[in-house]
């Protein structure tokens, strides 16, 4: 098969795409107290009060928020902790867009 | 239950609370079925025993109750990835959630005169157990952001308005521990 322009481009970008960071996105759930979801992201993330907090109401207000970012195996990591303290989370590669 | 007690703070490292008969009785029966729920689930034969040893077992789908599906959700909007993830987490999730509820079960059992008191350890334990407990009875409520006033407007001989009592009780006292413990 000839090598194409395009081809290249798509294998350089496939080589790349190993290094886009993954997202742990936290999801509005209607029984989560506002202030579990800014404690729980203070104590697994180790986010100031102020960070939390500010987290905590995009998710309230916008129904989601990207909560960290890393490698896909960082994310999860971090899933399974918001799993186990009851927080919907999931996670996805940054660029599939939220 | 509506004692004005809840969790205080005691010194830099303690949170402790005093709880009734009732309200044991009451935290008891929810978390020995919260245990109950988080129990594996019963597999068909097929389970390899060297990899259920280490954690992997052969569920890959979203549990069929309701409560499960909201306890143990999909990791990955994908069902491909979430099916893979879950065959490799599920059954750590569901022990660590069973060792938090564990956790608040002994205090409240070993407790002679009512009066829990915890570290920071077993407060975060505690509070990941009030929130599955909540949770659970969330979905039985059919909880929902547009339509909080249907359960407000509940008739008194409706067994859900008990069940929302304990729910609104549990996050109360969930809200009195967070208080005690961001209280710096």
């Amino acid at each position: 098969m000839v090598r194409t322009a395009t081809n290249i481009e798509e294998e350089i970008a496939a080589i790349f795409a190993g290094n886009t960071p993954w997202v742990t996105i936290v999801w509005d759930d209607p029984v989560n107290l506002m202030t579990y979801v800014t404690y729980v992201l203070m104590e697994l993330f180790g986010y100031s009060r102020e960070k939390a907090h500010e987290l905590m109401m995009k998710v309230h207000t916008e129904g989601k928020a990207v909560v960290s970012t890393g490698t896909r195996e960082e994310m999860e990591h971090d899933v399974a902790m918001l799993h186990e303290y009851g927080l919907w989370a999931t996670l996805q590669r940054g660029d599939e867009g939220l | 239950m509506n004692s004005e007690k809840g969790f205080k703070r005691h010194g830099s490292h303690s949170y402790v609370a005093q709880f009734d008969e009732s309200e044991r009785e009451v935290l008891l029966n929810l978390i020995e079925q919260l245990i109950e729920l988080l129990s594996e689930r019963v597999d068909h034969g097929h389970e390899d025993p060297l990899a259920a040893l280490v954690g992997i077992t052969s569920h890959d789908s979203l549990p069929e109750d309701e409560v499960l599906r909201r306890l143990l959700p999909n990791a990955y909007a994908d069902e491909a990835q979430s099916s893979e993830f879950r065959r490799y987490t599920e059954s750590t999730l569901r022990g660590k959630k069973q060792a938090h509820a564990m956790s608040l079960r002994m205090h409240i059992k070993s407790s002679d005169d009512g009066i829990v008191d915890l570290d920071h350890e077993n407060a975060n334990a505690w509070l990941g157990a009030l929130n599955d407990i909540r949770l659970a009875l969330g979905v039985r409520l059919k909880v929902d952001q547009s339509s909080p006033e249907h359960l407000e407007l509940l008739s008194p001989d409706d067994p859900m308005r008990g069940v929302y009592a304990v729910y609104r009780w549990l996050g109360w006292l969930q809200e009195s521990l967070l208080d005690a413990l961001m209280d710096e």
